[in-house]
């Protein structure tokens, strides 16, 4: 029993990261029902530019903001030039596209830093938490990220619900010509919700790399694990996301806990296939998944 | 010739004729020309065939998946499984052959293509392509489960089933052939490729670079390449017999990712490459260069197999199922209520895809002699997807367009960074760089690819 | 005044709307009448901004409406509601009115949004419910609230009658007529019910294949028998 708990716990910090990643492939489903397949590889360039940071300057937090800003820029940047053009029509296209952004951002990661995986550096230390005696499989590091993942999710439901730029990113969502008909700037409000995506994911790169290595190709089992979550939580809600994010984390640890790690890419894609079988909405979302 | 056509069959007719013709070219290209090509023209056919797959599934039928990687593993897995471990087929108790081997390879991409499509065709875009991504990261994933019957991350090693006899009892003139071919056959030193130009699918000036690919690595010595040296110790023949299966793997590695392939010395072993062709020689005329018999070998299957594909997919694609196909893609609505089930039309496509997969999957187990999961994880399959959107995402045509593009610009950079002297970095990142950037472009500007843009234009100009 | 110059539309080979001239004056209701497929849509999607015309142009109280985007031509004081209850059914009541003239300052908005509750005291009491729990009545005055809040100078509307029941759509329209002369706005209604649209309306033009067949007061359009046989079917 001690020992799923212990499994549980270690699933967090992932589940968190996992939760990130899901919100911002939520963030561009929102603003422009597109599932941005290219998401990992923009959170893998910002990573990539975070740890040039890093080892120039020696500051984790600089490196984070330059993710950041650099994941703001290349969210804005692929909507603006990408996506935007796409004909709403052409579903295929919209997807397609994602994956030549993946493939073009992954041969370019290779292309600056090379193919090899790096070390991130782990700037709190990685050390299990003792406490009332017994070692917990939670570590300062899960910690921080646990709380960067939930000072984001507050940030964006804040944004979302209180502000005007919220309810022009939602009515856009659900209905592009009401809201241009009442003055929203469309165009514009869908490639602030990239921007957001893309400093979201930034953030979860930067959390995500210190735990493993970063190379180009690193994120994609990421990418596998943030879809199941967000698909899970119905792919238009936060909460949805972010809650369903934490549980894909905590599954996935137990199950690499009672067998072996490698069986975590299969795990998803059973639970991924579940939900579609059985409940292919999502939890939280009246999105339908099916077309026929 | 419009009445003619209107004949009972005359569709199928015309469609194996021009299959036949295609084929039967192919075959006299692949006895002229050298092993390196040769090894390109399997991989373009085989890229071919999994392609006919993808045209039909994301082209007509509009679903959009990234599972035909994962699909071609299961083929390439069956068919190393089947060959390694039966020595004869199950309950006919025949011996145990190549055939065979692709036949459980195709039956075992039915039955996946038939379960995915069970549980991915209903689902609408963005939902299909996020499954068929964790089916092509996923499935892959499950040879390190097994280590034991799977080979793990190393893969398995697998000696490609000659036809009885081997190559040179398939061709009972071999001998004398192969003294014809012989001269010739120096002038196809990469050093002297000039008279390479009427069947090249490469140009002739990136074609040595395929040769400094091999340099660097030592696999060749100048001598042992080419000429029919009757003096050359077996071990250095059987090396340069495994040339183009290094090869193999690094330039698979180039196309899909280049890190999660595993090390082309892994499957060079020199005792493997000799158990190949003893195995296979049993003339053991050990003094005839045997460095060009694998790769015809390889080419003539994989020409085969793509060219019975295409002819299956050809009498689909222009019969009534390409019209139920294109029907359901562009409007499930209408379609059902013209009685066809839009369900059952958009399973079908991803049955017939996988078989295709499959069978194109067992035929990349042969050309690598190899089956890993590092061969057939995503990077496979966004390459399908790469190819199959650049040549135009609805032309058989163009899915062979795209399986030269993916075999021929990776050379083609390597050529360019021969030349320019680039960062090796650079080098194997940039055909991925451009496929990138390319499939963007095409979605944006032609998304009908380069046989779609054709079509167009060709419409434009016979209008006016 | 809103002013429609020789304006054509094409969708592709087929002319939807072919040298229409109109002129709606502010404090009147405008009816614009016809059969399916006269383009009376298409002329207020072109209005609005949502399609662009081949030629010819239109104009309000002077200021170019058209080659101008959607979200621009809101702003210069000409709003559409479009056909078929236009809300956002899945944000609030509330929100779905805050959506209209967000560009305005906040306490312009806030004062029309507490007009808007007066005028719509049932809907006062929904505000925090999903726009489509409501009925359709109550959407569509919905719709016409979040058109109002961008605070028209010209307001267009596109089959506010669809699907509802008569005595709401009196309501509807009565309200709109209402509108026009209280506020002086200029209104332009797109409807097929051509004896309900005729009744509310001061002016009417007829469209059929996209060319005006007849324009005048509406008592004399309703009056003329054969125009009625002809493109109105009663």
């Amino acid at each position: 029993m001690m020992q799923f708990v212990d499994y549980l716990l270690g699933g967090i910090g992932s589940g968190a990261i996992i939760a990130l990643m899901a919100l911002a492939l939520v963030l561009t489903w929102r603003a422009t029902r597109v599932v941005n397949f290219a998401q990992v590889g923009q959170a893998m360039f910002t990573t990539f530019i975070a740890l040039s940071i890093q080892t120039a300057t020696g500051s984790w937090y600089v490196a984070l903001i330059g993710a950041i800003i650099a994941g703001a820029i290349l969210g804005v940047i692929i909507q603006y030039l990408v996506l935007g053009p796409v004909k709403r029509m052409d579903t295929s296209g919209a997807i397609i596209a994602t994956f030549g952004v993946l493939i073009a951002l992954q041969a370019a990661a290779g292309m600056i830093w090379g193919g090899d995986s790096q070390a991130y550096p782990q700037p709190f230390g990685n050390s299990a938490i003792t406490l009332f005696g017994h070692e917990w499989p939670l570590s300062v590091y899960d910690l921080v990220v646990i709380g960067f993942a939930a000072v984001l999710v507050v940030g964006l439901t804040l944004i979302f619900t209180r502000t005007s730029l919220g309810l022009a990113m939602r009515a856009t969502a659900f209905n592009p010509e009401v809201a241009r008909l009442s003055g929203v700037r469309v165009s514009r409000t869908l490639t602030i919700g990239w921007g957001l995506a893309g400093i979201v994911g930034a953030v979860a790169g930067v959390l995500v790399a210190p735990t493993s290595t970063i190379s180009p190709n690193s994120f994609d089992i990421l990418l596998v694990f943030a879809f199941t979550a967000a698909v899970i939580g119905g792919l238009d809600s936060l909460v949805g996301a972010v809650s369903m994010g934490i549980f894909t984390g905590l599954l996935l640890s137990v199950v690499s806990g009672y067998s072996d790690s490698s069986n975590a890419p299969v795990a998803a894609l059973v639970l991924l296939a579940l939900n579609l079988l059985l409940k292919p909405e999502g939890i939280f979302g009246h999105n339908s998944a099916r077309s026929v | 010739m419009r009445n003619l056509m209107r004949l009972p069959g005359a569709r199928l007719v015309l469609h194996a004729v021009v299959v036949i013709v295609i084929w039967l070219v192919m075959v006299q290209v692949n006895d002229r020309v050298d092993p390196l090509m040769n090894y390109y023209i399997a991989l373009v056919a085989m890229y071919a065939t999994a392609m006919f797959g993808m045209v039909i599934l994301v082209g007509l039928s509009g679903q959009v998946s990234l599972g035909n990687g994962a699909l071609m593993a299961i083929g390439g897995y069956l068919f190393a499984l089947t060959t390694l471990n039966w020595q004869t087929v199950p309950i006919l108790g025949v011996p145990m052959n190549g055939i065979w081997a692709m036949v459980f390879a195709a039956v075992g991409g039915v039955v996946f293509g038939l379960l995915i499509g069970v549980l991915g065709a209903r689902l609408r875009g963005p939902y299909l392509a996020g499954l068929t991504l964790g089916i092509a990261v996923g499935i892959p994933a499950i040879a390190n489960r097994f280590p034991d019957l799977l080979g793990g991350e190393t893969g398995l090693q697998l000696t490609v089933p000659y036809p009885e006899g081997g190559y040179a009892a398939l061709d009972a003139g071999f001998e004398d052939q192969f003294a014809e071919v012989a001269p010739s056959g120096e002038a196809l030193l990469p050093s002297a490729d000039a008279s390479l130009a009427p069947e090249e699918l490469l140009t002739a000036d990136n074609f040595p670079s395929a040769d400094a690919t091999v340099a660097p690595e030592d696999l060749l010595t100048a001598d042992t390449f080419p000429s029919a040296d009757a003096t050359v110790a077996p071990g250095d023949l059987l090396t340069a017999d495994n040339f183009p299966s290094a090869d193999a793997s690094a330039s698979a590695g180039d196309l899909l990712t280049p890190d999660s392939f595993p090390s082309g010395a892994a499957s060079l072993s020199p005792d493997l490459g000799g158990t190949d062709i003893s195995g296979v020689d049993p003339t053991g005329t050990s003094d005839i260069d045997l460095g060009f018999i694998l790769e015809r070998w390889q080419a003539s299957l994989a020409v085969a197999v793509a060219c019975i594909v295409a002819f299956v997919a050809l009498n689909l694609v222009r019969g009534r199922q390409g019209r139920v196909w294109k029907a359901v893609r562009d409007d499930p609505v209408a379609a059902a209520v013209s009685g066809i089930s839009p369900a059952g039309s958009k399973v079908s496509a991803f049955v017939v895809s996988s078989l295709f997969a499959s069978l194109a999957g067992a035929v990349f187990a042969q050309i690598l002699s190899y089956v890993g999961p590092g061969a057939f994880g995503l990077g496979l399959s966004l390459s399908l997807l790469v190819g199959v959107v650049l040549g135009g995402r609805s032309s058989l045509v163009g899915a062979v367009i795209g399986a030269v593009l993916l075999v021929w610009l990776p050379q083609f950079v390597l050529s360019l960074s021969e030349d320019r002297g680039w960062d090796e970095q650079v080098t194997n990142n940039a055909p991925n760089l451009i496929y990138g950037l390319l499939v963007v472009l095409v979605v944006l500007i032609a998304p009908g690819g380069l046989m779609g843009s054709m079509q167009t234009l060709v419409a434009k100009v016979t209008k006016r | 005044m809103l002013s429609i110059d020789d304006l054509c539309v094409n969708y592709g080979p087929v002319q939807a709307l072919s040298h229409v001239s109109l002129e709606v004056p502010r404090g009147e209701v405008t009816a614009v009448i016809g059969a399916n497929g006269a383009g009376k849509s298409t002329l207020m999607r072109t209005l609005a901004g949502l399609v662009k015309p081949a030629s010819g142009s239109a104009s309000l109280d002077g200021k170019v409406l058209t080659g101008h985007k959607a979200e621009d031509v809101v702003r210069m004081g000409v709003s559409l509601v479009p056909e078929g209850r236009s809300t956002v059914p899945e944000l609030t009541v509330d929100e779905n009115l805050r959506l209209g003239g967000m560009w305005r300052s906040r306490a312009a908005r806030t004062a029309l949004h507490a007009q808007f509750y007066d005028m719509f005291p049932v809907l006062g009491e929904r505000r925090k419910m999903r726009a489509d729990t409501l009925s359709g009545g109550e959407r569509q005055q919905l719709a016409i609230g979040r058109a109002l809040m961008c605070a028209p100078e010209c307001l267009l509307l596109d089959e506010p009658s669809l699907g509802l029941a008569p005595l709401i759509v009196t309501q509807i329209l009565e309200m709109v007529k209402g509108l026009a002369t209280e506020a002086n706005i200029a209104v332009l209604l797109v409807e097929q019910n051509a004896v309900t649209a005729l009744r509310v309306a001061h002016t009417a033009v007829v469209l059929n294949l996209g060319q005006v067949v007849m324009s005048g007061r509406a008592a004399d359009i309703a009056a003329h028998e054969e125009l009625r046989h002809a493109y109105l079917g009663y």
